[in-house]
């Protein structure tokens, strides 16, 4: 696996393309602006948002237990799953009980996370995603790009090719209203012959049992109300409270996402319809870890909605499959050590600590920060990038020692092309200043 | 030990915090139908909905057992609309299925009675609740094709809107 510097090298060798990326990204962030400045609360809303998910945090064990109740009650299924690989099973278990070969998914990152689709296909199961931007990544056997735009990486004339090639669409046909339709009509006979469905779940409501799914293409709602069996998979953070905690939530997330006023549909699923199979699978995968954790705790507080994505300059011009997991940027250059520390050290170094990301975030997670706290731990741990670990350790003992400081400033000053190399990767694209002639500390003694 | 328990054992020693209670001081000057604008829907007059789509059909029980892949426009009633966001909630019980607002090619919804924000409207919904329900703003749509705003994407093409005294 290339680490994210790697990746985005291969990225960044387009500049055009990476400017397009850099530039329509930080569009959005600009509707988000105009969307949340709106609100002359908005602060304030974060700021409570943020604290209910303290609160939630705080007690999930009793909310957990408290949804799980409800949701019985209103006769759905409940699962809870440890790990990816039980989750899979679960989900394989209740979809080999019905006997299907083909069913529909809408937008679930926690079944990226899992990797569902590869487990299920492994087990003879077509999973059809029915997200137009994740429908276009998964034809083109690629991963989303980002969590709320799953195909931003692409171009037009991309998605005209794929298209063209997997559902016959003319050839060079490149207009997003056309190509939208043939999506529509394509996707609409796998909705009304699926009987399963997958959803994700964006908040689950202890109060009351329900869940609430919130999408803009209406694809979810497509896929469950026509299927027989609907499963939601959700991680075990997306718990809160009570019902009118979602005034808070549904207000923030749409704003920070793409600026909308809300998403277009956010539907509240209770009970499962007359006649209709509903099952909530609750996953672990070690957010149970980061919740014991006081430093990485927060970072559950995270409701999806990519803002961070969308301010990052290291995201915005290096690309989301740079980061080589479900969830890139800086949310998931925070949530994928946890997973995985070793496969993962290279994230929180793919960041400038600018602090964008914590200022835009609508639950107030202290992204910027806690991906410091994840350099010191791998530092720590000795998972650091080489190159890293030996540049920091030759400062950390040149700083330590005033007289090797001297020494070596006067070298680098006399010989400024020791630095100005291609071993030197701060040197890459950029041109480094003119080393002064004398230190501060010579121009001093001087005087 | 099962997952539940593994899961739910670990989470016992959290230190417990207060929630925040409800939200105050949310903004209550929002125009409905500038913001149905906004999320892509349109607001007709009854008569001018009349002459727009005459041949819709108004949802009663006897759309029981109609194809719904086939409705052409729809109409439905909204329980209320919220100022903020153009959002209008819809319940199972005012639709003949739940795909209905979303199969249908093109969809009207008449409301009479609006709130201004989400806090509100959620002050509306604390009576027991129907078994599904939704937040629906404007038609269907998606940007995932370079950011193009393409209207229609699997649910309904359109969404038009009465305002009923």
């Amino acid at each position: 696996m290339p680490s994210h510097a790697e990746a985005s090298e291969k990225f960044i060798a387009d500049a055009q393309r990476t400017d397009w990326h850099d530039e329509t990204l930080w569009f959005v962030r600009e509707k988000r602006d105009k969307a949340a400045m709106v609100l002359r609360e908005w602060e304030a809303l974060r700021e409570h948002a943020s604290q209910i998910k303290d609160h939630t945090l705080a007690n999930l064990g009793s909310y957990l237990q408290a949804f799980e109740a409800k949701a019985q009650a209103n006769g759905i299924h409940v699962h809870w799953a440890a790990d990816a690989a039980e989750h899979n099973a679960i989900v394989h278990q209740i979809i080999a009980k019905q006997g299907s070969k083909v069913l529909v998914k809408s937008k679930s990152m926690l079944t990226e996370e899992c990797h569902l689709n590869d487990y299920l296909a492994n087990k003879g199961i077509e999973v059809v995603d029915t997200d137009l931007g994740e429908r276009i990544v998964q034809f083109r056997n690629e991963a989303p790009s980002h969590i709320v735009l799953p195909a931003i990486h692409l171009k037009r004339e991309d998605v005209g090719e794929t298209f063209h090639q997997h559902l016959g669409t003319p050839k060079g046909n490149k207009d997003p209203q056309f190509l939208t339709e043939a999506a529509r009509q394509h996707l609409r006979g796998h909705f009304l012959a699926s009987e399963v469905a997958i959803t994700g779940v964006n908040f689950a409501i202890a109060e009351t049992g329900e869940f609430v799914v919130c999408t803009n293409e209406g694809n979810a709602d497509m896929g469950a109300h026509l299927a027989k069996v609907h499963i939601a998979c959700m991680g075990i953070e997306k718990i809160i409270p009570k019902r009118e905690d979602l005034a808070v939530f549904l207000r923030l997330l749409a704003r920070s996402a793409t600026g909308q006023l809300i998403t277009t549909y956010s539907s509240h699923f209770h009970k499962p319809r007359e006649g209709q199979e509903m099952h909530i699978v609750l996953l672990d995968n070690g957010r149970t870890r980061q919740l014991a954790d006081p430093k990485y705790k927060n970072s559950l507080k995270c409701i999806r909605c990519a803002a961070c994505f969308n301010t990052c300059p290291v995201y915005r011009r290096s690309g989301g499959h740079s980061y080589h997991q479900p969830v890139a940027g800086p949310i998931g250059s925070i949530l994928a050590p946890n997973i995985d520390k070793k496969a993962n050290a290279d994230l929180p170094f793919a960041s400038t600590l600018c602090g964008s990301c914590s200022n835009v975030c609508p639950v107030k997670i202290n992204i910027h920060e806690q991906l410091w706290f994840w350099r010191q731990d791998l530092m720590a741990a000795g998972l650091a990038p080489v190159g890293k670990t030996i540049g920091m350790k030759l400062m950390a003992f040149t700083l330590a020692h005033p007289a090797i400081y001297r020494i070596g400033g006067s070298l680098l000053r006399r010989f400024s092309g020791m630095l100005n190399t291609r071993l030197n990767p701060w040197y890459k694209q950029r041109e480094m200043p003119e080393a002064p002639k004398v230190s501060f500390q010579e121009w001093y003694k001087k005087r | 030990m099962s997952a539940r328990e593994q899961i739910l054992g670990k989470m016992e020693a959290l230190e417990p915090v207060n929630h925040p209670g409800n939200f105050k001081g949310a903004s209550v000057d929002f125009d409905f139908q500038a913001s149905l604008e906004v999320v892509g829907a349109r607001v007709l007059t009854a008569e001018a909905l009349e002459i727009e789509f005459p041949r819709r059909r108004r949802y009663d029980k006897t759309l029981d057992g109609l194809s719904l892949a086939e409705v052409e426009v729809l109409e439905i009633d909204g329980e209320f609309g919220v100022a903020e966001n153009g959002a209008i909630w819809l319940t199972e019980e005012a639709m003949p299925h739940r795909v209905a607002p979303f199969i249908c090619q093109h969809l009207v919804i008449n409301v009479s009675k609006i709130v201004p924000n989400m806090h509100a409207a959620y002050e509306e919904l604390k009576k027991p609740s129907s078994s599904f329900g939704l937040f629906l703003a404007g038609p269907s749509k998606t940007a995932d094709i370079e950011q193009s705003l393409v209207i229609g994407a699997h649910g309904a093409r359109s969404l038009t809107v009465v305002i009923r005294a």
